[in-house]
């Protein structure tokens, strides 16, 4: 049990088939990945287009759960938890940063930022919110609402949002795809932060730039684990490969 | 703190759409406000036959002719009763006053003014036993009885319509091309249900008989018993000797039939008392068509927000929590339109009442099983899209378009 404690997240023959009633339509998605994150550490995950990335992630934020296989986050079995314990698991433990902000058009930032609190029955939400609208550094932009605010703006209170319940994996979702590049780096300056701070962090991209900020990285191609290391090996390892996640 | 949350998301949701809100509450306003002014119409008249019951007192009997029926619907011949009958009657013992009576419809005239009028054949003592007063003139005589005169007594009603602001006392009205003269006017009695005196016009019952009509069987024969506790007696009574007038054998069944006034009044009673449950199961089918509009108008919501669903999911909504955000929107529309509906309902009643003169009841009841409605149609026609809501795929919702 100390080894698993010692790991953010833990995955063992990770499984994903679409369809697995219908071998005529059956999708091999995810096929037998095994990888362990460790506390603090900062992933990237690349790879094409189509190779399951995606299902990957939806799988390791405990949206979806494996064929077969194991993945413990905070040494917990998740794919042995109800629908209404992985809810839990999600609101607890995991903060998502997809590449659209997806708020609440007719919430102001800080009532976006409560969202996950009133799901954990929280008290103080507000407070908290505004907290971590601060650490973003958009404390003084909590009553707009996001017809009032740009795109970096947008993503920073959807940071927020993932940040309150102060989780311990982040799970980013080509967070910068829809940003300008300067805006996308102040982005990722930002999730780097707080990288340093301790969230563990995972990041699904196809964009090498991208990839380099993490020290990490897994490449996922027909749905296999094809390569695990340092990013620049990775990345630089295999060129055709990386070229691939270059070009998107 | 989730409960804010709820309904901080129901009002926004509902709000971004306020035209679309609206129309959809519209099924359950009017679906409520039917239902209301329904059961609202059918206390009124209860309330109004009830009080008729009271002032009237409990010793009056009549005497129809025909089989008694079971329901309000008379069956048999109907050319029973006779004025001899009516003499029979009035030599009982208890028998304080009887009034034989001969309906009948004609065209009446004064001038240039007509109208069609009930016409009433009846003897001296037909006021007393209605308790009807006169405001104007006098009443008939039993000379004018035996006379055969043309005299008439009018219902307000009739003389408002023939003589507008004018005496009617001593001016001489045409009823069926006959020359009658004015001797008196009816106080007003407002509505009392199926018919109203005021409408009537009264003439002697030798005349009704032998001038305008023709004929020599009654319509009825209403009687004042001595005292309250001899109605039963008095009833037994009429029965026994009717039955052995009318030559009836052991085995034949009654020609006539002998009511209190109280008995005929629980009789209505039971008519109204139908007529509200039937009236009021027809509005209540608008209620099904309100939640079924509600039903749809969720399913759009749900499809719209699908994104927004799995977005929730994904920050930790458990699926209860989608199921009762949906839910308590349904159920916000459908008990605000019971509550507008339930307004607008009383503003019916309120309506109904005065126009025909009965008391303006909302009763308890209704107002309850309203919003009691209203409540159980948005959780019952809000559970299956709620539930769609709720049963949704976060992977699939988040990546809804």
């Amino acid at each position: 049990m100390e080894t698993v404690d010692s790991n953010a997240l833990s995955a063992q023959h990770l499984v994903k088939i679409y369809n697995p009633d219908r071998p005529e339509l059956a999708v091999r998605a995810v096929d037998d990945v095994s990888f362990t994150v460790e506390r603090g550490e900062s992933v990237a995950i690349v790879g094409p287009s189509g190779g399951g990335k995606s299902t990957l992630m939806y799988m390791l934020g405990c949206l979806s759960r494996p064929t077969s296989g194991s993945y413990l986050i905070d040494g917990r079995d998740v794919a042995r938890l109800s629908d209404d314990a992985l809810a839990e698991v999600r609101n607890r433990h995991i903060g998502f940063v997809f590449q659209a902000a997806n708020l609440l058009p007719r919430r102001t930032a800080v009532e976006n930022v409560m969202l996950p609190l009133a799901y954990a029955g929280a008290r103080g939400a507000r407070e908290r919110a505004l907290e971590a609208l601060e650490r973003v550094g958009l404390a003084q932009r909590a009553a707009h609402r996001p017809n009032e605010l740009s795109g970096g703006q947008l993503q920073r209170v959807a940071i927020a949002r993932a940040l309150v319940t102060r989780p311990s994996l982040l799970l980013c979702d080509e967070p910068t795809g829809a940003l300008d590049s300067r805006t996308g780096r102040e982005i990722l300056d930002l999730l780097e932060a707080l990288n340093r701070e301790g969230t563990t962090l995972l990041m699904v991209t196809h964009d090498a730039a991208v990839a380099r900020r993490m020290r990490r990285a897994l490449r996922i191609g027909d749905g296999r684990l094809e390569a695990d290391g340092p990013t620049e090996e990775v990345l630089d390892g295999a060129p055709a490969r990386a070229s691939d996640a270059g070009g998107g | 703190m989730l409960l804010w949350e709820t309904l901080g998301t129901a009002w926004k949701a509902l709000g971004a759409s306020k035209l679309r809100t609206a129309l959809t509450t519209l099924g359950m306003v009017i679906g409520v406000g039917a239902v209301v002014t329904m059961l609202a119409m059918g206390e009124g008249a209860r309330a109004m036959v009830e009080g008729k019951i009271r002032s009237l007192g409990t010793n009056l009997l009549s005497v129809t002719p025909g089989a008694p029926a079971r329901g309000p619907v008379r069956t048999g011949s109907v050319e029973t009763l006779t004025w001899d009958d009516a003499r029979a009657i009035a030599e009982l013992r208890e028998v304080a006053r009887v009034s034989p009576e001969s309906m009948g419809s004609a065209q009446v005239r004064y001038l240039a003014k007509n109208m069609t009028s009930g016409v009433v054949g009846a003897t001296v003592p037909y006021l007393a036993v209605h308790s009807y007063d006169l405001t104007a003139g006098t009443a008939f005589s039993d000379n004018d009885l035996l006379a055969r005169r043309r005299v008439a007594i009018i219902g307000a009603n009739v003389a408002r319509t023939l003589f507008g602001n004018l005496s009617p006392v001593g001016e001489r009205i045409q009823i069926k091309g006959m020359s009658f003269k004015v001797l008196g006017v009816l106080e007003e009695k407002g509505n009392e249900g199926f018919s109203s005196p005021d409408d009537q016009i009264l003439v002697p019952l030798s005349t009704h008989q032998a001038a305008l009509f023709g004929r020599d069987y009654l319509s009825s024969i209403a009687l004042q018993v001595a005292s309250e506790e001899a109605t039963s007696r008095v009833q037994t009574e009429i029965k026994r000797l009717l039955r052995l007038r009318h030559r009836l054998g052991a085995s034949a069944e009654d020609d006539f039939d002998v009511r209190s006034q109280q008995e005929m009044l629980q009789v209505m009673g039971q008519v109204i008392g139908i007529f509200t449950a039937l009236l009021g199961s027809v509005a209540a089918v608008s209620l099904l068509v309100g939640g079924i509009g509600i039903m749809n108008i969720m399913l759009v919501s749900v499809g719209e927000r699908t994104r927004e669903i799995g977005l929730r999911m994904a920050v930790g909504a458990r699926r209860r929590n989608i199921l009762l955000q949906f839910l308590v929107e349904s159920v916000i529309v459908s008990v605000a339109g019971g509550l507008v509906g339930l307004g607008l309902g009383a503003v019916g009643a309120a309506g109904v009442a005065s126009v025909a003169g009965w008391p303006m009841v909302v009763p308890v009841y209704a107002v309850v099983l309203a919003l009691a409605t209203s409540f159980g149609v948005g959780l019952v026609f809000g559970v299956s899209p709620a539930r769609r809501a709720a049963r949704l795929d976060p992977v699939e919702a988040l990546l809804h378009e």
